[in-house]
């Protein structure tokens, strides 16, 4: 196939910017051709990159070092590894590594395209679906993983979403963009419960006329309020009421799917993510954390540096979703929040940076990067801002012992680029998903290429 | 034109008509059933002070009155009493000219009432999103547009109401407009006495001013105008339409004109021989009304909404009457500090400021009206906020003028109305104390016609005070002292305390017996309290009864009711900044004569590229000079901006920011009329957010519901000026089109089908047919003009505009997706033979950038958004780079408020994806999208000659680290990132002092009315402002694209999230 030829040709135009020779890498992926990203196979031999500038996160950064991996985790960093004989060794000089990116907070995998309902499968009918599991519907071949990870951003939190009025979305899973189907996908699920806070702002930030400027909503919206937080205590009650007939008395119990998919969160192995942006939704739902005795974290967080004190003395974790906002009031100073994050690294709060997590926030999940970068740029040291999207990532959702840093042991998902992955000019060269070399073309670049030639031939004529 | 000239032509004119007919309505024609009434209607009112215009009094003063009439007003030793009249004792009272009420909807049916009525206070702002307007049921020769029935008449739908015009006498009000108030074009406002007689009895004036208004339809309902722009340029087009129509009636030998009442009706308001009243909803309003009456050389006033100080300069210039409603806002509920939070600085300013609203106008001499119709409950509010008005500056006589002068004069009634004056109407008011400072005041008697109106006022009971009393068969107390609340009356004589109470106006007291004589027991006793004496009867514990009487010796002399209490003031000290609330400016920001930018990084995106260590000269607001080691001119303002990078202003090509009222007009396939222009939003936060991103300008679009879309408006981004201040002088006009799902409403909902077209091959048709029309348009006004005889041909304002687009004077922007759309335009556009400007998002322009190129159309794209939908799922983040590369022109755009905020990090993307230079990447934001927008020559580059439009930047500005510290527009510095801390803390504070003041005094409130907690939790809750029809579907179109002015800078977001359709 003469498009098929010519697009490998330029495939390596485009993610070779640098002097990097890939014809290794893409040997190892071979039936490029095809018009779908093929999985990468399992990893069955070590690989040593040298020469590049390492950026563990979790500890300093190694310059000309090595890094070795095998059988798809970590086996060592630093300037004199010994590696096994059959290793293959990939001169990346010049060249830098860091740990895969994480999305935190993301509805990729059960969308595809925003505007159109057959592909909308993130949010179910109801207030109360405790029992929904992203995972389970995740698309493995969503064109969005390859454009995703092309930029480096290699697992996501996938997230269900409630509805206008629903309270509990269901569980999140956090998935590595690459497998053939999404159980291998899957790095861990459930990852945690997601709720979303009711709002007792009519209109929440886009409220539409003036009358809502002070702020208060109709009697009917405080009472729809009251109702949801109702809604909200009782199904944790009711919960809990079924794991005490269950622990107790099982056989007297038949089975109620809604609350099983709770007893996780009442027996705290996994946390709550609830999702607010304003301090009094931020400010209850730490209150009710604590009645509840659930792990807490906050998605969304647009006012979580008003709560600072409370956050940092309850320990809750923030997911600030995203930076790049517009102030939610009118009077608030226009880098409000830019400068979230800077205020709660200064005031000691765990936190990660995700995007908005929206409908059609999804396809550009691969832009994650920049939102660190703006909080950077707004105050956020540079390496917090990396730890952002790393780390504090990993530990929020979980996984801190395989993923987020680059350490012995870890998983080996990683990237090479050619400088700073929060820079928009940096590109992605290589990136590594459990040691699998990752094919990092995608639909765009596809279509790059197939209208590259169209202009070769028109210059032709 | 000499618009106080104009009013008062028109005010002669009306009155030459009302001298003729309407006050004959006086004189019955009907029989008379049953027995004739001939009451003599002659009356004399003695000794009150006779305020018989604003300032002008007659203490001791006569009034007399004959059959309706006023006979004459003069002092008691001037003016001899006619010894027939009916003599009226009012001692110590005060006579005004009866008030005028002048905006009413009195006895209107609910079709025409304001949709606002059930908003009422309208404190904190504006109404709701429009429902549906009510069919209207005019009958005859329509206006094809149901918002448009200039041919209305107020009196022909009014029913008399007598509990409606009780309440409003109670006010005072003894003549009101009745004021139609649906519709764009409402009607004809009529003006009637409230003696709550019938029409023949009480109409004054059936026509004396047409309403207008800019009300919408709802989103999706199909009918125009869902936009302001659309109610502007139906307002338009209606008064050209209205004088072609008039001057073709007039044409003999022609085929007769379409025959419509709209036009007929309209027409002596198109001559300037009616007056206008244009309905401001907000303070922008002033400004969209005044451009339209200049047009039509109108003769008009406003109906205002209570932000008026905050324009007070534009009101003056513009000469127009304003009526205010007097709708002070409760202090707002600061208390909760989570919803204190959601309170605007906006809100909190103007609670503070309303109060002095009418006294800023008064200042400024532009004459005001008052009116009591947007009151929640008028009766409690309407005076106890006239007074708040007079404790913050208005004067007395300016109140009384908002009363009587001024809305006599609006109405044109001014010979027979307004003031106490020999021949007029025996219109007047009796009052006693003080109703403009004294809160105890009251309204006692209204005089209509010459017949008196007592009001409920007049017959309250009081008998607080102390008595003498006179017992007869019984021996009570010599005097006893009433006091307490009117309800709850407390009675004390001889050391002992009783209750009493008043039913049925009777005075019910309890005395023990031992009052009387008697060991034990009670005493009853009742009374009627008439003209200051009480006389009535008792019963003692043994059940026998007697008399007595009662003589007031003294006033009620308890604890004063707190009169003097603090009345919230406009403090003279707040800087007056504008727009209103946080981060406004006093001013234009300084322009220094000369400014030299040093040692920075500048990049030119002309021809000299990037130069390191480099100066840039900037003189008078133009850049004279960049080179190195610039010599220093002596006064420049030096920034020495080393480590800094300089670049252009950034360029939006594609903005929805500042855009009032709908960015959509998404009725008619076709609405090349509508103006972005007309609508603009100067109070946008996001004009300053943007700013603060370094973007200078905009090309602010329609948006995408319809084919051929609206006339953009290109701007600077001047924050602090009006509409006419951000507005980019001389860029080439241009207009939005659109293609694809929004036009044909894939994704409006499941049941939205019937609007033409509804595929891609209608849309083309559809173009196709708009420009054929226009081309037919033209040639009959080419034969007009080759042998002008006759009428001109209509003036269409839809086909000028599709006309001007194929005369190459107006550059169309099309919003595309799809390569065969985006084909099937451009060859569209090359069998028409205008000019392009760009194709907007065009997101699979990369698959045709050779058309494009071809067509010479530039593309404005997104750097990186697909998926969305359907259409853009080929889109990819190589468009730019790939258009680039084949010849496009090419841009990136924001089309979203959040976005417009990093347009410099945007072009970073043509580098990372596509390989664009860097220096060429910066140009995707600044000089190609200023050759899009023909403003190339003023703007998008750094070069000597070049409007000193720049920014500079904390670090490369491609990179994403990077912030931007400054942003200068024409040399005047619109954003300092230093400058902005301090604004920061600036209105944290000022809103801590608000809410500090607004505290205080709730909580005194409260303190007032300990027992009454409820009532003031109730005012707490705001009105239901929910729109009725929130049309919403499964992709989240509704009604968040109206939005008032003030709000909080979201985006309109629509079915995409991103992209304003």
């Amino acid at each position: 196939m003469k498009t098929g030829s010519s697009s490998r040709s330029n495939n390596r135009k485009i993610w070779q910017r640098g002097s990097l020779v890939l014809s290794l890498a893409l040997s190892a992926i071979s039936p490029l051709e095809a018009n779908t990203n093929v999985p990468a196979p399992v990893q069955d031999h070590p690989i040593l990159l040298k020469g590049g500038t390492i950026y563990p996160v979790s500890s300093v950064i190694l310059e000309g070092a090595q890094i070795l991996f095998q059988n798809g985790k970590i086996s060592a960093l630093g300037n004199r590894i010994k590696a096994p004989k059959n290793t293959e060794i990939i001169d990346i000089s010049g060249k830098s590594v860091y740990p895969g990116l994480i999305g935190s907070n993301t509805l990729a995998g059960l969308v595809e395209i925003g505007a159109v309902r057959a592909t909308r499968d993130f949010t179910e009918s109801g207030e109360i679906n405790p029992n929904s599991r992203a995972e389970s519907a995740v698309n493995p071949d969503s064109e969005i993983f390859p454009v995703t990870r092309a930029n480096g951003v290699l697992v996501i939190n996938t997230v269900p979403s409630a509805g206008k009025k629903g309270l509990i979305a269901g569980t999140s899973a956090l998935m590595k963009l690459d497998g053939w189907t999404w159980e291998e996908m899957v790095i861990k699920a459930p990852v945690g419960l997601h709720i979303k806070w009711p709002e007792r702002i009519s209109g929440g930030p886009t409220v539409f006329n003036r009358n809502m400027a002070y702020g208060s909503g109709t009697k009917d919206k405080e009472e729809a309020y009251e109702k949801a937080l109702r809604r909200l205590r009782d199904s944790f009650a009711n919960a809990r009421a079924y794991l005490k007939v269950l622990e107790n008395s099982p056989l007297q119990q038949d089975s109620d799917l809604r609350w099983e998919a709770m007893i996780p969160v009442l027996k705290r192995e996994i946390p709550v993510f609830v999702h607010a942006d304003r301090l009094e939704e931020i400010r209850r739902a730490v209150h009710w954390s604590e009645e509840e005795v659930v792990r807490l974290v906050i998605v969304g967080g647009q006012d979580a540096w008003r709560a600072a004190d409370l956050l940092k003395e309850k320990s809750v974790a923030v997911i600030v979703s995203p930076v790049m906002a517009l102030p939610l009031r009118r009077w608030e100073p226009y880098d409000t929040p830019f400068a979230n994050p800077a205020k709660l690294h200064a005031s000691g709060i765990l936190f990660a940076i995700a995007n908005a997590g929206g409908r059609s926030d999804a396809a550009h999940e691969r832009n994650l990067p920049y939102q660190a970068a703006m909080a950077a740029a707004y105050g956020l040291p540079k390496e917090e801002a990396l730890k952002a999207v790393t780390l504090n990532a990993a530990k929020i959702l979980g996984v801190e012992d395989r993923l987020g840093s680059l350490e012995a042991g870890k998983d080996a998902t990683l990237i090479v680029t050619d400088g700073d992955p929060l820079e928009i000019r940096t590109q992605v060269e290589m990136a590594f998903i459990d040691g699998r070399l990752i094919d990092l073309s995608s639909r765009h670049t596809r279509l790059y290429q197939k209208y590259q030639e169209k202009y070769r031939q028109l210059k032709k004529e | 034109m000499n618009l106080n000239s104009r009013l008062k032509t028109s005010a002669l004119s009306l009155l030459s008509l009302i001298s003729l007919s309407s006050l004959s309505g006086q004189v019955p024609s009907g029989p008379t059933i049953g027995l004739r009434d001939n009451t003599p209607r002659i009356h004399a009112l003695v000794g009150a002070d006779v305020v018989i215009a604003p300032g002008k009094v007659i203490t001791n003063g006569i009034v007399i009155l004959r059959n309706g009439l006023i006979e004459a007003a003069g002092s008691e030793s001037d003016l001899a009493l006619p010894k027939e009249a009916r003599v009226w004792r009012l001692e110590g009272k005060t006579i005004y000219p009866g008030f005028i009420e002048s905006y009413t909807q009195l006895g209107l049916p609910k079709n025409l009432r304001s949709q606002k009525a059930k908003t009422e206070e309208r404190s904190f702002g504006e109404g709701p999103a429009p429902d549906q307007p009510k069919p209207r049921f005019e009958g005859g020769a329509e206006h094809w547009n149901p918002l448009v029935s200039p041919q209305r008449i107020a009196a022909t739908s009014i029913k008399i109401n007598q509990k409606e015009t009780a309440a409003m006498r109670e006010l005072g009000f003894a003549t009101a407009l009745v004021a139609p108030s649906r519709g764009v074009f409402r009607g004809q406002g009529s003006v009637v006495n409230l003696s709550g007689k019938s029409l023949n009895n009480s109409l004054l004036e059936e026509s004396a001013v047409q309403h207008i208004a800019f009300e919408l339809t709802p989103w999706l309902s199909g009918n125009y105008p869902t936009s302001l722009m659309g109610a502007t340029a139906l307002i338009r087009q209606t008064f050209y339409d209205t004088r072609w129509h008039t001057e073709r009636k007039n044409q003999e030998g022609k085929e007769r004109s379409e025959a419509n009442a709209a036009y007929e009706a309209l027409a002596p308001a198109s001559e300037g021989r009616q007056t206008v009243l244009f309905a401001a909803e907000d303070e922008l309003d002033y400004e969209r009304i005044a451009r339209i009456a200049h047009e039509f050389d109108l003769s008009y006033a406003l109906l205002g909404n209570g932000h008026e100080y905050r324009k007070t300069e534009m009101l003056r210039q513009m000469e127009a009457t304003v009526i205010l409603p007097l709708n002070f806002p409760e202090a707002p509920p600061v208390g909760n500090p989570d919803r204190a939070l959601e309170i605007s600085l906006e809100a909190l300013q103007h609670w503070e400021s309303a109060p002095a609203n009418p006294a800023a106008l008064a200042q400024a001499d532009i004459p005001i009206c008052f009116t009591a119709n947007f009151l929640k409950s008028p009766g409690k509010s309407f005076w106890k906020n006239v007074r708040q008005a007079v404790a913050n500056g208005l004067t007395e006589s300016q109140a009384l003028a908002a009363l009587t002068t001024h809305p006599s004069k609006l109405l044109g009634l001014g010979s027979k109305l307004g003031s106490i004056k020999a021949g007029k109407i025996a219109n007047l008011v009796v009052a006693e104390g003080n109703l403009f400072q004294d809160k105890n005041s009251k309204i006692l008697s209204l005089w209509i016609d010459g017949r008196p109106y007592p009001t409920k006022a007049s017959e309250t009971i009081d008998p607080r005070g102390t008595w003498a009393l006179t017992w007869t068969g019984a021996a009570g107390p010599a005097e006893w002292k009433i006091s307490g609340k009117p309800k709850d009356l407390k009675v004390k004589a001889n050391e002992e305390s009783f209750l009493a109470k008043i039913e049925a106006k009777t005075v019910l007291a309890f005395p023990p017996a031992t009052l009387f004589g008697w060991e034990k027991g009670v005493v009853r006793v009742s009374s009627v309290l008439k003209d200051g004496n009480l006389s009535g009867i008792g019963t003692l514990p043994d059940g026998s009864v007697f008399f007595w009487t009662g003589e007031r010796t003294a006033p009620h002399s308890g604890k004063k009711e707190n009169n003097s209490q603090p009345l919230p003031q406009h403090p003279e000290s707040r800087r007056q900044t504008y727009p209103a609330g946080a981060y406004g400016l006093a001013g234009k920001p300084e322009q220094p004569a000369t400014i030299l930018i040093r040692n920075t990084t500048i990049w030119t995106c002309g021809a000299s590229g990037v130069l390191g260590k480099a100066d840039m000269l900037v003189h008078k607001g133009k850049i004279e000079r960049i080179g190195q080691d610039l010599a220093v001119p002596e006064g420049a303002v030096v920034i020495d901006a080393e480590g800094w990078h300089l670049t252009p202003g950034l360029i939006d090509a594609h903005s929805h920011t500042a855009i009032a009222r709908r960015v959509n007009e998404a009725s008619h396939a076709v609405t090349l009329e509508v103006r972005i222009g007309d609508a603009l939003d100067s109070t946008d936060i996001g004009l300053y957010r943007e700013l603060a991103g370094g973007l200078t300008t905009a090309n602010l679009l329609h948006g995408s519901a319809n084919p051929m879309g609206g006339q953009n408006q290109v701007i600077k981004l001047r924050w602090g000026e009006d509409a006419e201040g951000l507005k980019f002088q001389g860029a080439m006009p241009g207009v939005k089109f659109a293609l694809g799902e929004n036009v044909k409403q894939s994704n409006w909902g499941d049941h939205v089908v019937t609007r033409y077209p509804q595929t891609r091959m209608g849309v083309e048709q559809i173009m196709r047919d708009t420009f054929k029309a226009a081309q037919d348009y033209e040639r009959t006004w080419q034969a007009y003009r080759a042998n002008p005889e006759g009428p001109a041909p209509r003036r269409n304002l839809r086909l000028d505009a599709a006309l001007e687009i194929l005369n190459s004077e107006r550059l169309v922007h099309i919003h595309s997706y799809r390569q065969d759309e985006i084909l099937t335009f451009a060859r569209l556009a090359k069998e028409m033979g205008f000019t392009m400007g760009t194709f907007q998002h065009v997101l699979e322009g990369y698959k045709v950038a050779d058309e494009i190129a071809a067509i010479g159309a530039g593309g404005s794209t997104f750097s990186d958004w697909w998926a969305y939908k359907f259409e853009v799922y080929d889109a990819i983040s190589y468009n730019g780079a790939l258009m680039h590369e084949n010849g496009v022109l090419t841009s990136f755009n924001s089309d979203d408020n959040e976005l417009a905020r990093r347009l410099n990090t945007e072009a970073a993307k043509a580098v990372k994806y596509g390989g664009v230079s860097e220096e060429e990447a910066l140009k995707f934001v600044t000089l190609n999208a200023a050759k899009q927008l023909r403003i190339n020559q003023w703007v998008g580059s750094l070069e000597p000659g070049k409007d000193a439009d720049f920014v500079l930047w904390s670090d490369h500005p491609l990179s994403s680290y990077s912030r931007a510290e400054q942003t200068w527009i024409e040399g005047r510095k619109y954003f300092d990132r230093k400058q902005d801390a301090r604004q920061q803390a600036l209105v944290l504070k000022e809103r801590q002092r608000l809410i500090q003041k607004a505290l205080d005094e709730r909580l005194k409130k409260k303190g007032k009315h300990e027992s009454d907690d409820k009532d003031l939790d109730k005012e707490d809750e705001p009105p239901n402002l929910e729109p009725e029809n929130n049309y919403e579907n499964e992709n989240g179109w509704h009604e968040k694209e109206y939005r008032s002015i003030y709000h909080n800078g979201e985006s309109v977001e629509t079915c995409t999230g991103h992209e304003t359709i």
